[in-house]
């Protein structure tokens, strides 16, 4: 009884907004593996065509953890829009549209990590 | 600024269409000059017929559409603004296109404005012109930014590119779109930098790395943090939009036809 | 015969029209038929068909086409033409669209007040 009531409640909510392609969750999720799937396969030939320094592996894992980063996100409507935001640049990747700099981006190589101690705050000269 | 604000707010529940006629006191500025030879306000001057044909225009396409039509509304500079629902997007600017007393072919511009403090903050906007009667016209809709909105681009061919830029720099999603990609950003570019949420400064800056000879993109440091100045002004800007202290008068459209434009 | 005398529209791709009447009656006599279709006090259907009767009234009683150009009163014969093939299009999907019904969704409140 619980439930039906419950299904009726996100029936009616689902109602209210628009969705942007999944009706629910499910398919929110199915969308999301299939980008992930998408990417997996692409990552050997980007580290190929890119010239990168990295192992596929590498690649593989930077994919899993950009995925695992929105986890926590249980609204099809944002799933659906991080999915095009993450196709877009899967698409952007495969055609060579981006180059070594874009891509390396993702990796952080040069940044230094924010000092958080109090002394080396002090050693680094200024703390915005 | 001399201003006149005709509104025709659509009467609840079917009863037709009340004008309420809200014009507000001309601001006369009067510029004190030391001859003293000429001492006239510079007051935009009236177009009463322009105005009244586009009200009529406007009350024409708002009698055709009420399914979708929310407010119709001509400016103080006798510029035609249609209110829509976001769902008769395709439906107004295919009528306004199709049929032969509006006839507007050429979409000349379509924007986006962000003004966050709204329920739904993005309003998309479009501009179209109709050559035949000489005649712009400005159709208004709101979204959010996670609703998609139909694409124009079926009506008018000149909305792919407008609809890529709103993409890109709002983040609007726009529906049945058949390209729709970054197209002022970088690649890799995160953000949208129209919001008003945006940061002035941006997220990132680039700079060329010698160690790994490329070019990096590190999260932006100012060395000042940045100043928030008060720029407000202790002149009123707008005395045209004052809220009216007084009811409007609401008038009755009555049965007039529409003149045929 | 028109034809004959015309060579060009001088708009790049509207070609002249052999015989405008015949097309025109054509098209009219079908935007009226699928107007038909709507119900009796909707807004579009009364002023198109007042429109296109019209127009119709002009096809029927004029012969020459230039003096029908002048009577109708917006441009050359072929751009009439393509007027009413657009009027026909949109008559169809007006038909689906039903825009004649109540207002969908009332404005969220503030939504158009500016500023703000």
């Amino acid at each position: 009884m619980a439930s039906t009531a419950a299904t009726r409640a996100a029936a009616a909510a689902s109602k209210v907004v628009k969705p942007i392609f999944s009706r629910d969750l499910d398919e929110a999720k199915r969308r999301v593996r299939q980008l992930y799937r998408a990417w997996y396969r692409e990552i050997p030939n980007t580290v190929a065509m890119f010239q990168l320094d990295i192992t596929t592996r590498q690649g593989r894992d930077k994919v899993r953890e950009l995925f695992d980063k929105n986890k926590h996100i249980t609204d099809p409507r944002v799933i659906d829009m991080l999915v095009i935001k993450g196709k877009l640049e899967l698409e952007e990747t495969i055609h060579v549209w981006k180059q070594k700099t874009h891509v390396m981006r993702y990796f952080y190589e040069t940044e230094e990590p924010r000092p958080t101690d109090f002394l080396s705050k002090f050693y680094r000269g200024h703390d915005p | 600024m001399a201003a006149s604000l005709v509104r025709f707010v659509r009467g609840g529940l079917g009863r037709g269409f009340n004008i309420a006629r809200s014009s507000c006191l001309l601001q006369q500025q009067t510029r004190l000059q030391s001859s003293t030879t000429e001492a006239s306000a510079t007051i935009r001057p009236k177009d009463a017929v322009t105005h009244n044909q586009l009200a009529a225009f406007g009350e024409y396409v708002a009698e055709i559409m009420p399914k979708y039509i929310q407010q119709v509304q001509v400016t103080c500079y006798n510029e035609l603004e249609v209110m829509i629902h976001p769902d008769g997007v395709i439906p107004v600017l295919t009528f306004l296109r199709d049929h032969t007393n509006a006839q507007f072919r050429n979409m000349i511009d379509q924007t986006a404005v962000d003004i966050p403090t709204r329920q739904n903050r993005f309003e998309i906007v479009y501009n179209l012109l109709s050559l035949r009667y000489n005649s712009r016209i400005r159709v208004k809709t709101y979204t959010d930014e996670l609703t998609p909105v139909d694409s124009a681009v079926p009506v008018h061919k000149a909305a792919n590119w407008y609809e890529r830029e709103i993409w890109d720099m709002f983040g609007v999603f726009f529906a049945n779109h058949p390209d729709l990609r970054r197209i002022l950003t970088d690649y890799g570019f995160e953000g949208h930098p129209f919001r008003k949420d945006f940061p002035l400064s941006g997220y990132v800056e680039v700079r060329y790395d010698d160690e790994v000879k490329r070019v990096v993109a590190e999260p932006v440091e100012l060395s000042q943090e940045f100043r928030k100045f008060d720029l407000n002004t202790p002149w009123e800007v707008f005395p045209a939009h004052r809220e009216p202290k007084d009811a409007a008068p609401k008038l009755e459209a009555g049965d007039k036809a529409p003149e045929k434009k | 015969m028109a034809g004959l005398l015309k060579k060009t529209t001088g708009l790049v791709g509207l070609a002249v029209s052999q015989n405008p009447h015949e097309r025109l009656r054509v098209l009219y006599s079908k935007i009226l038929a699928s107007v038909q279709t709507m119900p009796q006090d909707a807004a579009y259907r009364k002023y198109t068909e007042q429109l296109v009767n019209q127009r119709l009234d002009f096809v029927k009683t004029e012969p020459d086409v230039e003096k029908l150009e002048k009577k109708i009163n917006s441009g050359q014969i072929e751009e009439v033409i393509f007027q009413a093939e657009c009027e026909l299009s949109l008559s169809r999907k007006m038909s689906e669209w039903k825009p004649w019904e109540p207002l969908i969704e009332e404005p969220p409140p503030n939504q158009w007040k500016w500023p703000i």
